[in-house]
Parts: C-alpha cells; structure tokens; sequence
C-alpha cells in the first residue's frame, strides 16, 4: 500500500508543477522605443499589431505588463527571447 | 536636421544614406559604447536574471544562457563595426554618407543600436525625464549621451519602420 502511495505523490507533485501557469512580466524602461516593444511582442509571441500595441502601452502606462501565462518551459523560452532583443523581463509563478 | 533614409538595394543590401557629421559621430562611437557593455551596470541591464526570487534559477541562467546572449550581442557589434568599414561619400549628396551591406544584418544593426542606447542609458543613469527633455548640454556627459541614444533610436526606427513594411 504505501510504495504505490508514494508513487501516486509524486507523480501529482509533478503534474501541479508542470501545470502551475507562469507569467511572463515584461518591464518599463526609460530607453527602449516604443515601435521597438511593439515588434519585438509581434515577433516572439506572434500577436498581432493590436494587441502588441496594447501590451507595449501597458507596459509603458503601468510599468509591467503580463505578456503571456502558461507552462514554465515556454515561459523560460519567451524570457529567453525577450532577453535576446533587450528587453527587461523575467518569469514569476502565477498566484 | 537628420536626413537620414534607410532602403533596399535590389534584394540582398541595404543602404544607409544621409549620414551626416552629427549621425557619423554617433556611428563612430558604437564600437566604443559597445565595448562597455561588460560593466556592471551594463551587464545587469543587458543580461538580466529570468526571475526575481529563485536563486537556483538564476544561477543557471547566468552560467549557461548568459554567455550565450552575451556572445550574439558581441557578434552583433562586431558585424556592424564591419559595415562601418564601407562607409563612403553619398552619391546623391556630397555632404553626407552612405553604408551599404547585406540584408541579412538587419537583425546585427537593430541588435547593436538598442545595446548602444541601453549601455549608454544605464552608465549614464539616464531617465524617463532625460529622455523627454528638448534641449542637451552637449557639453555634458550625460547630455551626449541622451543626444546618441536618441540619434540612434530614429535610425532604430527606420530600421522597424522597414521591417514592418515587408
């Protein structure tokens, strides 16, 4: 009884870490254009121009901005990508 | 006054026209500004942790992403340094320059001009109040240095006003 209860916890341990969304944050910064974060948005998530344009403006207007929310590997790949053209952003657990 | 244009030549090059002595100088510095680029502030800036509270995450992101981002960004200064190399009179107007090169760099330039204002920004504390002033004390560090970011953001912006066209 207690081997397969064993194996049961951790198989749902597993499961809730992988399924806890993650967000990526996305931060204000005094230097970065704004057609800049714009593209940059179109370019690595593939949103179209609108929506892209109303992410750069909240993060420009609020100082961050929730730019995408779901598993920690595509969460850590967008990061990386932001990261790749300069722009201030991290990974944080959704709460 | 900037007249700077940013074209296609045939399909593989891009041209760069209308530099003139103001955008040269600006061009002429991005070696130098890139070269900082290893300072702390700088470093921070350009290469910052993907989290803000797990430790173990950051510590790996700093040993294996890191040093690969830092060596795109190197390439990327590297290829446009190389552009600069060609450099020559304007045709169409002999009081400026013109730099042709491969469409492919497109993505080194972009790369290379946001590094250059973002170092420049960071070691010269630069703020949102900097950046909406109009008038720059050229003389002054920091004023050059709000002057640079924002002559090399316009050919940032021709830059994505180019790609968005395509």
């Amino acid at each position: 009884m207690a081997q397969p209860g064993v194996i049961r916890i951790e198989e749902t341990e597993t499961k809730d870490a992988l399924d806890t969304p993650w967000n990526v944050i996305v931060l204000n910064d005094p230097i970065n254009l704004m057609s800049y974060v714009t593209m940059v948005f179109q370019r690595v998530f593939g949103y179209p121009r609108d929506k892209a344009e109303r992410l750069m403006l909240e993060v420009h207007n609020n100082g961050r901005s929730l730019v995408w929310s779901g598993g920690h590997e595509h969460a850590e790949h967008y990061v990386h990508q932001l990261h790749s053209y300069q722009l201030l952003s991290h990974m944080e657990k959704s709460s | 006054m900037i007249q700077l244009h940013v074209e296609p030549v045939g399909e593989k090059h891009l041209r760069i026209s209308g530099i003139n002595p103001v955008v040269l100088d600006c061009l002429h510095a991005l070696p130098e500004v890139l070269a900082q680029r290893d300072s702390p502030k700088a470093r921070a800036r350009l290469l910052p942790d993907p989290t803000t509270a797990d430790e173990k995450t950051n510590a790996d992101w700093q040993r294996l992403i890191a040093p690969e981002l830092r060596h795109v960004f190197v390439s990327a200064g590297e290829t446009v340094a190389r552009d600069l190399t060609g450099l020559a009179p304007d045709a169409s107007d002999p009081q400026s320059l013109a730099v042709t090169f491969p469409v492919e760099h497109v993505a080194a330039w972009m790369s290379a001009l946001n590094q250059a204002r973002l170092i420049l920004g960071e070691l010269h504390k630069v703020t949102d109040a900097d950046m909406s002033a109009s008038d720059f004390n050229l003389k002054r560090a920091k004023g050059l240095a709000v002057f640079r970011i924002h002559v090399l953001g316009y050919l940032l912006h021709l830059f994505i006003e180019l790609e968005a066209g395509k």
